[in-house]
């Protein structure tokens, strides 16, 4: 076996550090703004602070799952944005909307598939994969769309709820969230497949050579990763009714990325977990929402936010030094 | 005698276009200057740099060129950087290396194709500039008065948010791209307004960078630390629709009059309809596509006049839109237009 007992510990070792760091700056700038900025502490805000990272960490639970087993997607938000925008555009022709959306997940998961299908057995390097997939999508819904925002149907009471709704207070984009990645982080942790996925991030040929189903682990990895991309797509539409394409033109992407790498994910594959995105994902939004509230210029607020972010890896860089155990060939 | 007069000079007159109409048919006189018109315009090379063609807007234009094109004979290309200021700065370069007759600009910033602007005149080429202007003025723009946007938008505001009636005197300005001209120049519209309605207070001036998700994110937090927010102005109405939601999710559609500008489209009246805008500043692309095609043929036609020599500027209608007014010609959908 390629992993001893000993190079385990350092590798967990490695992880837990990089998201204390994370959790720590979290801790420290919630404390900063709640001493200074108005309102900031109150239960509005926190729940504000959730809702607007809402979509950002579904994305990023998804994208997670499939770094871990050492791949990366960057289809998901040309798949979100085209998926959703194609259940929107059949609607138009008369179709029910709740079994359009039906036909768009479809439609997502043979992407994922095709996607899979491409990294696994045709073993085209995942970052180009899916980068040229990922355009490949985007243009395809260019061309069939004739508009970058496309509204959903107004009267579809569950899309409202998923919107507007809430339970327990809890607005209903933020309980979709927790269950995505509750999900995620039960089926990582608690079930064979899950084990097999972090057997395959961690050492592709090890696993493999001992028998491990790896391709169709990397299969549906992508699959499910694109109906997480959709998932994320739907919040949106019921939050803002409707999708507007040009978000894969955005950065949101590498936001995504960022977000799951931050929080302790290696892109080397094999490490971390649901918990690293979820403080990934709550560092962005604790920034995002004091800069916002502090009406920082847009500028500025990019350059903190990267400034910041920097810092967190740069702190993780010098508590755990990269050396031949910590990293692995594959590593970007 | 008087009637006797009268009955005399509309027989004569009757007589003499009669007359004139044998003339015409037997001569197949054409329209005074239409083959001059016909003649100048055909053949032509026009190239259109838009910003993004999935746009309601550049779809309205493209569309009323497309027709008006097809029907006196000269071409249109468009080069569809698709948001890309990189491949716009590509398609410009390469719009200046075909030499045609004219290049039309949509412009996503004031300083990016500046340069390749002053360029293209220098090489002959005219250039017309649309709803987003370069800080290279060229043969014509033909667009939104931004300023006036600016006052018209905020002014609204004002009208809401000033008196002993108003919620607050709480506002919100969610920005576009803070580098393009629409921004710039609303910017000091705004800056009149609050100079001279001292009382309002910008809370935020935050860019949602046209993207509605991002809308709703800053209107989200804005409204937890000012719950008695005003009002809220905005650039487009497709982003605005966010600020909308994030209102509505708060149960304050009442408290905030949330006021924005766009192409007029019809989903625009939808938003209206739906709670989540309350007015559009609609500047109508489908006539300002017809005036940019006045100046099309009107550049076309002179190419004897040199690219640069004369620079004219034409500002579009703009109409004030709100729930009374969300119909007709206010909200038109592409299939109305072709």
């Amino acid at each position: 076996m390629p992993g001893s007992g000993k190079s385990d510990d350092r590798r967990l070792g490695f992880k837990a550090s990089q998201e204390v760091v994370v959790v720590a700056i979290s801790i420290a700038l919630f404390v900063v703004f709640s001493a200074t900025l108005n309102n900031f502490l109150s239960q509005g805000n926190i729940i504000a602070i959730l809702k607007n990272v809402s979509i950002l960490g579904t994305l990023a639970v998804g994208m997670g799952f499939v770094v871990v087993g050492r791949g990366i997607d960057l289809t998901m938000v040309a798949v979100m944005v085209v998926g959703v925008a194609f259940s929107i555009w059949i609607s138009t022709w008369g179709i029910d909307f709740t079994l359009a959306v039906i036909c768009g997940a479809v439609l997502v998961a043979a992407i994922g598939l095709f996607t899979g299908v491409m990294v696994a057995i045709a073993e085209v390097p995942p970052i180009f994969a899916t980068l040229a997939i990922a355009s490949s999508v985007y243009g395809s819904g260019r061309i069939v769309f004739a508009s970058d925002v496309l509204y959903a149907p107004p009267d579809i009471a569950w899309l409202k709820f998923v919107g507007n709704g809430s339970v327990l207070g809890i607005p209903m984009s933020v309980v979709i969230f927790g269950a995505v990645a509750a999900l995620m982080g039960l089926f990582l942790r608690r079930t064979r497949f899950g084990r097999l996925v972090y057997a395959t991030g961690d050492n592709p040929n090890a696993a493999r050579t001992t028998g491990l189903p790896t391709r169709p682990i990397i299969v549906t990895q992508y699959v499910i990763s694109a109906l997480i991309a959709f998932t994320a797509g739907i919040i949106m539409t019921g939050l803002v009714t409707g999708i507007d394409t040009r978000l894969y033109n955005s950065s949101l992407i590498y936001d995504v990325l960022l977000v799951v790498v931050l929080g302790g994910i290696g892109l080397s594959g094999g490490q971390g977990g649901v918990r690293n995105v979820i403080a990934g994902t709550i560092l962005v939004g604790i920034l995002t929402n004091g800069m916002t509230i502090l009406n920082f210029s847009y500028t500025s607020q990019n350059l903190i936010k990267s400034v910041i972010l920097l810092s967190a890896l740069a702190i993780d860089a010098i508590i755990n030094p990269r050396d031949e155990q910590t990293s692995q060939s594959g590593d970007i | 005698m008087k009637i006797f007069k009268k009955c005399l000079l509309a027989g004569l007159g009757a007589l003499a276009l009669l007359g004139a109409a044998q003339v015409a048919s037997a001569q197949e006189t054409d329209q005074v200057g239409r083959a001059a018109y016909i003649d100048g315009v055909k053949g032509k090379k026009v190239i259109f740099v838009p910003i993004s063609q999935g746009m309601d807007l550049n779809q309205a234009w493209v569309m009323v060129w497309q027709r008006h094109a097809a029907r006196y004979g000269f071409t249109l290309e468009v080069r569809d950087p698709n948001g890309d200021t990189n491949a716009g700065i590509r398609a410009m370069q390469g719009a200046i290396a075909e030499k045609p007759d004219l290049i039309i600009v949509q412009n996503p910033d004031v300083q990016t194709y500046a340069r390749l602007l002053k360029q293209a005149q220098a090489a002959g080429i005219k250039v017309l500039q649309v709803n987003m202007q370069s800080a290279t003025q060229t043969d014509s723009y033909v667009g939104n008065d931004w300023i006036e946007m600016g006052r018209l938008e905020m002014g609204e505001l004002a009208k809401h948010c000033t008196g002993p009636n108003a919620v607050s005197h709480k506002v919100v300005w969610l920005a576009g791209v803070q580098t393009g001209a629409a921004n710039i120049y609303m910017r000091t519209g705004i800056d009149e307004v609050l100079k001279a309605n001292p009382e309002l207070q910008l809370v935020s001036d935050q860019p949602a960078d046209y993207i509605s998700e991002k809308a709703r994110q800053i209107t989200e937090t804005v409204l937890q630390q000012h719950p008695d927010l005003c009002g809220i102005m905005g650039i487009w109405d497709n982003a605005e629709v966010g600020a909308g939601a994030a209102v509505a999710a708060a149960g304050k559609q009442d408290q905030v009059t949330i006021v924005t500008n766009g192409a007029g489209a019809a989903t625009g009246c939808e938003s209206i309809k739906n709670g989540l805008l309350d007015v559009i500043f609609n500047f109508n692309a489908p006539t300002q596509g017809e005036i940019a095609a006045q100046q099309i043929s009107e550049l076309l036609q002179h190419p004897d006049r040199k690219a640069g020599s004369e620079k004219t500027i034409f500002f579009g209608p703009i109409t004030r839109v709100d729930k009374t007014n969300a119909t007709g010609r206010n909200c038109w959908k592409p299939e109305d237009i072709k």
